[in-house]
């Protein structure tokens, strides 16, 4: 049998790995450029140190759609008809390595150093 | 009947008491999901459901609690209409209950909550590994750490929970 207290150890080992790989992840610098993934493919890129004026767009298809807020410096998503709501409580996604993730429509935005999108990137 | 876990009790009681527990799991799933998360992290919840898996894999057989199990995550995708989440939570509950039932021959009556923990870390990596072939999307590899780290306090509770249920429902005569 192994010891209650062994466990405790290996769990307490586990959770300050995790929280320290966290905290590396969502620390991280991340690039300027926002990319927008659907199903692991780039459909969408925008140079976030470049947007002048606010703007809004909807990806749509058929599992639903999102709509994507783009602000100098920042972006998120809005509005979704997914059931969860993950992505829009997931917030403004600014300086951090941490994706917004849509889960129900496969849709990622990253930031990355580079743009993905082949030529839209504005 | 020749179904396998039976072992002198009566086919009856036994699906009496399976169905029993799968409408428990079923309602605390359907009520959890109204719960709203403090922080926004894919696959993230609470994971009460699995203090019925739990209890029941210790104070009945494996059979009863991997009926339940799958009772619960096929009822429960179809009674919320999410039935896109029904891969991932098929993966994610599969190793879970892989997991505990080997962690189920290592752990004493008191350790209940170790088996449970190690039950939703398994369930996590699942539910993941799961997204990450159905999305292509590896960029959700990175709230895994974060998965991992709430996982642990989750299934401690809910293995708390379970363990103190099991050593209450032994006493009784069902």
């Amino acid at each position: 049998m192994v010891k209650t207290r062994t466990w405790i150890i290996i769990f307490g080992v586990l959770l300050a790995v995790c929280v320290g790989v966290s905290v590396l992840v969502f620390c991280r610098p991340a690039g300027r450029v926002a990319n927008i993934y659907r199903d692991g493919q780039c459909i969408y890129s925008v140079d976030l140190s470049r947007v002048a004026e606010a703007y809004e767009m909807t990806f749509e298809d058929e599992r639903g759609s999102n709509v994507v807020r783009v602000e100098p410096g920042r972006i998120a998503v809005i509005r979704a008809d997914c059931p969860d709501q993950v992505c829009v409580h997931d917030g403004w996604l600014a300086d951090s390595g941490a994706p917004i993730v849509c889960l129900p429509h496969r849709l990622v935005i990253r930031l990355e150093k580079e743009a993905m999108a082949d030529g839209v990137a504005r | 009947m020749a179904w396998p876990g039976n072992e002198g009790r009566s086919p009856v009681r036994r699906i009496v008491m399976d169905a029993l527990l799968a409408a428990v799991a079923l309602t605390i799933f359907v009520v959890e999901l109204q719960i709203p998360m403090p922080v926004p992290v894919p696959g993230m919840k609470l994971g009460l459901a699995n203090i019925v898996t739990v209890a029941a894999l210790f104070w009945l057989t494996p059979w009863d609690a991997g009926l339940i199990l799958l009772v619960r995550i096929l009822l429960g995708c179809f009674l919320t209409g999410r039935v896109m989440a029904l891969i991932y939570s098929l993966a994610g509950g599969l190793l879970c209950y892989l997991a505990m039932l080997v962690m189920r021959r290592i752990v004493t009556p008191r350790q209940i909550w170790v088996c449970s923990v190690i039950g939703a870390l398994m369930h996590n990596v699942g539910q993941m590994a799961a997204a990450l072939l159905v999305t292509g999307t590896w960029a959700l590899l990175a709230y895994l750490p974060v998965l991992l780290a709430i996982g642990i306090f989750t299934g401690l509770f809910t293995g708390l929970a379970a363990q103190f249920l099991v050593a209450r429902l032994k006493n009784l005569k069902l």
